[in-house]
């Protein structure tokens, strides 16, 4: 089986909603007879366990490697924890190539799992047909996907993150990760937000670094009447005692900006106590802050968790501990314990294991005890002096029994700080009652608390703070989404993108738009070349200005990585025709063309739009796929598709005695076909059918008919407002036009507007031409055809981008299609865009009609606009 | 004169912390017992003025009070005693050191050679550190004896630096100032709280209650920064992270020379390169910069200057360009010692807060180690006469250039700031004309900074100090907005517990969550924080530092006014019940009604022009305050016929008193409200003097309750208990 290509498909794609591998692989015959194998399924799950029916139901062809190594890469995956389903093998037209396309939730793992699959499928494989020489090792499956397993917890969202990312995703809110971190993006353009773990974006600096220092967030907390422990900040250990004496014993001893209870010594009565105390403080401060002592609380840990002016959810933090039955040893209970299944090694899980260790021997001796001592029935015994999870503690949600005015001390002491997402850490006998009344207190603050002994404590009930915190971050109901509007078709997609931003704009939108000359915010580029791939589109809904997007969304973007967005609020078809660009990724036909176009009809948002061509048989049959509602357009308003949909008392756009007309029921709007320049006074046909789309994508964001009527009115189609989409120029007496249509569908359409153009006597017709080398060659053929029945004289030259064509083989293509032409009587090749130009220009006489097509936009257009303007 | 030594007594010294009644702001009183120097005053100590001018000459300008240059000269010639001498000497060390002291004075007391001696002073350990160096300056100047002023100096700058805000905070507290806007420092260090209570915003330094921490970590972050900002079409140069040095080379060659070689995470241009054009030259720049991160990043280097942009707010404030350092050699001294003389010369180069440049080290800074290499020079060869050496290139921010920022460039730095999310940033961007847009010559944002130095734009080499501390204030408080919850304060001795406590309750029926600080503790809303007396600084302040306190109420009896100040700046009523004598000002010899006069004015002294006074006529020293308050005036007395009240209806203004069992308020010649005395009051406030009523009522009305509101208010005062949980 040969690996021929991988794509990662990022976005709502061909195959599905969900982030797959789309896998392209090369069978040989052996490898397409699967079925000839005897036991094959059977040796496969026994290296490979969770595989799969290879035959998908309802699947009756033959079984090739291919659907091995689709079944395989998902067990692998699975196997490793990683939550997925989708799968399906595809026979492509060539012979024995296929196409694998298998889910993944984290791109690096699939693509990891890939290389496995291969091995793993390769193995058996051969196997079977006993080709594995006896000696040679099973692939260690096992390894495989403890290695994946490792790589999907180190790449996934941690579980903070995750808890509120999922709770954005149920709330609809759209999400992007920033980094390969914690970092994410919430919501779009100017309704975006970030978190950070349990970090969101409107903490500051300053608040977290108040956190950061125990002494100055004491001084906050005492002054709103938040009880703290009373201390001080020492140098020696003497002025450690001295302080300890102050406030009374029992005092703790810690760094003043330690973490994770590193060098925090706790319950210190004596002065040799101290002593130690201060020096294992000394030594976890590493020179970064003084050493703190203070007052000592007795009682358990707990940890309150705030959440704007919310408390959300509360945990007692046990040490690590086994309880004494007079007949085990400290250790055997240990060992006792930790046979717990829901205690693991690692994070995972909401349990740990104890780990007895010097710290535990240690903390045995200060309870005059070893390992092997035998603790009497009931006797509580320490292994440690902290609670953290990773080291054995457990923790207990206690989240109903905090008493209101505990509750109120946190959220103040939440607020003092300035922390919208605060861990705050009371140490009090009994959580029941108010602190106040029994010597308990906060001792520390937390900025981006664990949210983990909260999600799945180690006993009790699981909180939803990721609805909590996304409550926090947005308003009741707002999903952070901003207007999302595709545009897909053959011909005329920059044309209606650039009318749809315009009349957006013109409302006083901030619009974001990218189409195949750049992405545009507010007016202003912001890239350049062709955008009109899902990178663009993601680059558009992250930048903050962004309050509306408008995006050309291509076939090639969609194919290669899938959609740029998970759903967008209108979704536009301009046309498919008789298709563009056939014959690439086994796309042959204009079917598979309009199965492509049509992805961005099935991820319209459920009360959003697909505005469609009636009059295209293609566009108008995507209309059951569309999740949300449909708005048909045509010129024409008898169009059977159009009669109908308007019957059902749907929206349509049409044109009727030269107006415009919106129809839904009985209402109508109208205005003048001749009002819209980009139509020339309603001559040009093409741009007539751009205008009914775009007028129908306004109309599904709900605009007004009066904003919509000032933006066509404005929108101006010159070079600068829309560089080579039917820009008129006039020289020496001459019509010039210039134009980047490319296929036999826009070569008729350019026809027509020729066509309908003012023709005076004698007029001659002279067209300048190149093709793009990765079209098919009847297509390049048929370019010449259309335009050989309209134009006397033809320029041919050659392209600058080949695009993998040998030297003249494009202009030999568009020579023959000019073969046994009805009017073109004069042609000429030549090289460089700029000399063709010129040759053209050179040819007109006043009266002459000349179509310019032209392939390097920016640079032909500068040049073509000198001449112009030199006369 | 008697044989000497002679030495000046300080039997007390206080800090007042707050407002008081020598000033509006904190200051250091001294209490200076003379002992037989009050027999010889300046004139009269032979040889004295011009010892002591001889040690400190600028002490001589100071105006004094004949309010001229060379006024204090006047005075020392015409003789003037040791104490009155000894503050404006530490009013000319500080000026010295760098504060802005600017006041002081010198009153005797009752006692014969024991004078109160204070100045202006923002921290105490400052004060007592100037008020030390200028004592002994003084001992010395008296006994003759020699004196070297520059260590005194350097020990009290030294004390600014440790404990006194750095001059970008105080730049900034400055502004706010200006505005009106209070501030009370946090900690020792740059932590600023303006505005009080619910309306407080933080500032530390350049970053503030808005600037977001997850910005700031993106910010830290190069490679983010550049991939977020390159997303939304800000141009960045292109670039990758290279692990190994022959990485680094490829990369170099495939985004074209020449490069710049850094560190991932470095800070203030440490192991930076600029301009390699040679494989030799990446080569060298990958090990400095390895040396600072395991992450180096290649990228394209972009030509021109450095600029540093301020955006606050989402609008450039202030851009400043980079100045390249050079030496000119002399055919004589090394590169060291070029840098030494024609560099580290400058008077804005040093290790301290108030320098706005730091000190070359040509040893250790490895970018001029770089440069050097690259001109093939040593630190410690020697240049020929006119060779110019190229030391940075760039890094040192200096020429102010906000007015030539072309609007596209601006444009950009403000979207850069907003993409990476902070309120505050410093942009660091390259081009060689920031006049020109940044696409027309292929400049580039080269680093976002959160919490961006300010002293650039506030000491440039070249141009105009911008306005920085302004737009931050202005950023966090818009226009009209002045961070202030209302605040009454109450002063005097008779009933001023019960007053604070009935003014709260009328308060906090409008909705507001009021904070109280009185003799019988420390309240916020329905909630008792401390028992004891709080009418002192410390619980105060606690109010006004809490984000919860939506208003405050303060007692302050005169012996607090006396030794500590005020907790607040100004507020919006003042009420003084009485003039009374209290315990402890006869120790405090502070005997007299004009000395009580002088204590108890200051709480009118802070009322705001939009506030008012309420004070009882029928006490004549209070009465007297009338003219102090910058606000409006409320009268209260038993009798409607005091002549005072019926001078202030008459001038159209508010006044209370009692009349046939009613608590009549009256504006000029309208009655406003009759209160009924006995069926009115709940029977805690028919319990309360009417005094305390009248006091209480007319602060209501200074604030502008309601009628009804007081009324609701005077009828359910006392039928809610506070609930009491305070620390055991």
């Amino acid at each position: 089986m040969e690996l021929k290509q991988t794509r990662a498909l990022r976005g709502p794609n061909l195959w599905s909603r969900y982030t797959a591998l789309e896998i392209e692989v090369a069978c040989t015959n052996d490898e397409c007879e699967i079925d000839k194998l005897s036991g094959f399924v059977d040796k496969l799950r026994a290296i490979c366990p969770g595989v799969a029916d290879l035959r998908a139901p309802g699947y009756h062809g033959p079984l090739t490697m291919a659907h091995v190594l689709e079944a395989t890469l998902l067990a692998l995956q699975a196997n490793a924890g990683c939550p997925l389903s989708f799968s399906l093998t595809n026979a492509t037209p060539v012979p024995q190539l296929y196409q694998v396309i298998v889910e993944y939730s984290e791109e690096d793992v699939g693509r990891l799992a890939l290389t496995y699959a291969m091995q793993v499928s390769q193995y058996v494989f051969d196997l079977c047909r006993g080709e594995v020489a006896d000696h040679s090792p099973a692939p260690d499956v096992a390894a495989m996907v403890a290695e994946l397993r490792e790589m999907d917890e180190d790449n996934r969202l941690g579980p903070s993150t995750g808890s509120i990312v999922n709770a954005a995703v149920a709330r609809g809110i759209p999400f992007r990760r920033l980094t390969s971190g914690s970092l994410v993006q919430l919501g779009w353009g100017c309704k975006q937000r970030r978190i950070q773990a349990a970090e969101v974006d409107s903490t500051s600096a300053v608040a977290e670094t108040i956190a950061q220092d125990k002494n100055l967030t004491k001084h906050l907390l005492h002054a709103a009447g938040v009880p703290i422990p009373h201390g001080a900040p020492v140098k020696t250990a003497e002025q450690a005692w001295e302080v300890a004496q102050r406030i009374g014993v029992p005092v703790v001893c810690k760094p003043q900006n330690g973490s994770q209870g590193k060098g925090v010594t706790v319950n210190i009565i004596l002065r040799e106590q101290m002593d130690k105390a201060f020096e294992a403080a000394t030594i976890a401060a590493r020179g970064k802050g003084p050493v703190l002592v203070e007052k000592f609380f007795p009682g358990s840990d707990y940890r309150l968790l705030v959440v704007g002016n919310k408390l959300v959810a509360a945990a007692r933090r046990d040490p690590p501990q086994v309880i004494g039955d007079s007949k085990y040893s400290v250790r055997e209970l240990v060992n006792i314990l930790n046979a717990d299944p829901r205690r693991s090694e690692g994070h995972a899980t909401s349990l740990t294991k104890i780990s007895f260790d010097d710290i535990a021997v240690a903390c045995l001796a200060e309870q005059q005890m070893t390992p092997e001592s035998v603790p009497e029935v009931g006797r509580r015994v320490v292994l440690r002096n902290n609670a953290n999870l990773s080291t054995g503690g457990s923790a207990t949600d206690v989240t109903d029994d905090v008493h209101p005015e505990v509750a109120a001390r946190a959220i103040d002491a939440a607020a003092m700080v300035g922390l919208h997402v605060c861990g705050v850490d009371i140490v009090v006998e009994n959580i029941m009652r108010p602190l106040e009344e029994q010597n308990g207190g906060v001792v520390e603050v937390n900025a981006a608390p664990g949210l983990r002994m909260h999600l799945t404590p180690s006993y009790g009930k699981g909180r939803n703070i990721g609805e909590a915190v996304i409550q926090q971050m947005f308003r009741q109901g707002d999903d952070a989404r901003i207007p999302v509007v595709a545009v897909t078709g053959v011909n005329g997609k920059t044309t209606t993108t650039r009318l749809i931003a315009h009349v957006l704009a013109t409302k006083g939108l901030c619009v974001g738009m990218t189409n195949t000359d750049g992405v545009y915010v507010g007016g202003r580029q912001t890239d350049s070349g062709d955008c009109s791939g899902p990178k663009s589109a993601r680059n558009v809904l992250a930048h903050p200005h962004v309050e509306a997007a408008v995006l050309e969304t291509a076939r090639g973007g969609m194919l290669r990585e899938g959609l740029g967005f998970d759903k967008c609020s209108v979704a536009v078809v301009t046309n498919v025709g008789e298709g563009d660009h056939l014959g690439l990724n086994h796309m042959h036909t204009a079917e598979d063309v309009s199965r492509i176009k049509q992805i961005a009809v099935q991820n319209v948002s459920p009360n959003g739009y697909a505005v469609l061509n009636a009059a295209d048989p293609l566009v108008a049959s995507m209309a059951p796929h569309c999740p949300g509602k449909v708005i048909f357009f045509a010129q024409s308003p008898t169009h059977p598709v159009m009669v109908t949909h308007r019957a059902r008392g749907h929206r349509v756009v049409y044109v009727e005695n030269a107006d415009i007309v919106l129809a839904e029921g009985a209402q109508h709007h109208r205005m003048k076909l001749a009002d819209v320049p980009l139509t020339l006074g309603g001559t040009l046909g093409f741009q007539a059918e751009n205008t009914l789309a775009a007028v129908g994508a306004c109309w599904a964001l709900d605009l007004s008919w009066l904003d919509i009527v000032a933006g066509l009115k404005s929108f101006n189609n010159d070079i600068k407002g829309a560089p080579a989409r039917f820009n008129q120029m006039s020289y020496r007496g001459a019509a010039v036009v210039a134009d980047y249509g490319h296929n036999p569908h826009a070569m008729r359409a350019l026809v027509a507007a020729f066509d309908a153009m003012p023709a005076a006597e004698g007029m001659r017709r002279t067209v300048v031409i190149s093709g793009a080398g990765d079209r098919r060659d009847e297509d390049l053929r048929q370019l010449t055809r259309v335009l050989g029945a309209a134009f006397d004289n033809v320029i041919l030259y050659e392209d600058a981008c080949q695009r993998g064509r040998a030297d003249g083989e494009v202009i030999g293509l568009l020579r023959e299609g000019l073969e046994g032409a009805q009017r073109a009587s004069f042609i000429e090749e030549i090289r460089g865009e700029f000399i063709a130009i010129d040759r053209g220009l050179s040819l007109l006489k006043p009266g002459d009609q000349c179509l310019v097509l032209v392939d390097q936009v920016q640079e032909a257009l500068q040049h073509l606009s000198q001449r112009v303007e030199a006369g | 004169m008697p044989p000497g030594p002679f030495e000046i007594q300080v039997p007390r010294i206080t800090f007042l912390r707050g407002p008081n009644m020598w000033t509006y702001s904190s200051v250091l009183e001294a209490w200076l017992d003379l002992g037989v120097l009050e027999k010889w005053p300046s004139n009269r100590q032979p040889g004295f003025i011009d010892r002591l001018l001889s040690v400190l000459p600028q002490v001589a300008a100071h105006h004094c009070s004949p309010g001229v240059p060379y006024g204090f000269e006047e005075r020392l010639r015409d003789g003037t005693w040791m104490g009155h001498v000894l503050e404006h000497v530490i009013i000319e060390l500080l000026e010295l050191s760098g504060l802005e002291a600017g006041f002081g004075q010198t009153r005797e007391t009752t006692r014969s050679g024991t004078y109160r001696m204070v100045f202006r002073v923002p921290d105490e350990t400052v004060g007592r550190t100037a008020f030390d160096a200028g004592l002994q300056l003084l001992h010395a100047v008296i006994n003759q004896q020699p004196f070297e002023v520059e260590p005194e100096l350097a020990k009290i700058r030294k004390a600014i630096d440790e404990y006194y805000l750095g001059p970008s905070t105080a730049h900034i507290v400055a502004s706010a100032k200006k505005r009106k806007i209070p501030h009370i420092r946090l900690n020792q260090g740059n932590l600023v709280q303006l505005g009080y209570g619910a309306l407080q915003n933080r500032i530390w330094t350049a970053e503030t209650d808005l600037t977001s921490a997850i910005a700031e970590g993106i910010a830290g972050n190069k490679d983010l920064t550049k991939s977020l900002l390159r997303s939304c079409g800000v141009p960045v140069p292109n670039g990758e992270v290279v692990h190994s040095v022959e990485a680094a080379w490829e990369v170099a060659e495939e985004i074209g020379l020449p490069v710049v070689v850094k560190p991932r995470d470095g800070n203030r241009g440490r192991g930076v390169m600029l301009n390699l054009r040679t494989r030799e030259e990446v080569e060298s720049a990958y090990a400095i910069a390895r040396a600072e991160d395991p992450d180096v990043i290649v990228e394209r280097y972009i030509e021109g200057d450095e600029h540093r942009v301020l955006v606050v707010g989402g609008k450039v404030i202030a851009v400043a360009r980079g100045e390249s350092a050079w030496v000119t050699g002399d055919g004589q001294s090394t590169v060291a010692e070029l840098i030494e003389q024609q560099i580290n010369s400058d008077p804005r180069r040093g290790s301290a807060d108030i320098h706005p440049l730091e000190k070359l080290n040509p040893i250790t800074n490895s970018v001029i180690q770089g440069n050097l290499q690259r001109q093939r020079l040593t630190t410690e060869s020697v240049p020929s006469t006119g060779q110019r050496v190229l030391i940075t290139a760039n890094g040192n921010h200096a020429i102010e250039c906000s007015d030539l920022i072309h609007p596209d460039n601006a444009f950009t730095c403000a979207l850069a700031a907003q993409i990476i999310g902070l309120d505050i940033a410093g942009i660091d961007l390259v081009c060689k004309d920031i006049a020109r847009p940044l696409e027309s010559q292929r400049g580039a944002v080269v680093e976002v900074n959160a919490g961006p130095g300010l002293l650039m734009h506030l000491k440039p080499a070249q141009g105009e100090v911008r306005p920085v501390g302004d737009a931050i204030v202005s950023h966090l408080f818009p226009e009209g907005q002045r961070g202030r919850i209302p605040i009454v304060g109450v002063a005097g001795s008779d009933g001023t517990t019960p007053i604070a406590r009935l003014v709260a309750w009328l308060m906090q029926l409008s909705g507001a969550r009021v904070g109280v600080a009185c003799r019988e503790g420390l309240f916020v809303g329905a909630r008792q924080l401390e028992r004891g007396d709080c009418a002192h600084w410390e619980p105060g302040q606690r109010l006004l530092i809490n984000r919860n306190v939506e208003a405050a109420v303060f007692e302050n009896d005169p012996m607090s006014l006396l030794t500590e100040g005020l907790a607040y700046d100004r507020c919006w009523v003042g009420i003084v019940t009485d003039s009374k004598p209290v315990p402890g000002l006869d120790e405090q010899l502070m005997t007299e009604p004009e000395h009580r006069y002088k204590i108890l004015r200051t709480q009118i002294d802070v009322v705001l022009e939009t506030g008012a006074a309420v004070l009882n006529a029928d006490d004549d020293t209070v009465l007297e305050m009338a003219k102090l308050s910058d606000g409006d005036v409320l009268l209260y007395a038993r009798d409607g016929k005091h002549p005072a009240l019926l001078a202030h209806r008459e001038s159209g203004r508010r006044v209370l008193f009692l009349e046939d069992g009613f608590l009549v308020r009256a504006h000029g010649n309208a009655v406003a409200d009759k209160i009924n005395l006995s069926r009115d009051l709940s029977p805690a406030a028919a319990a309360l003097s009417h005094e305390v009523l009248m006091a209480s009522i007319g602060a209501a009305w200074a604030l502008g309750l309601e009628a009804q509101l007081i009324r609701t208010g005077l009828d359910t005062f006392g039928t809610v208990q506070p609930q009491t949980l305070v620390i055991a």
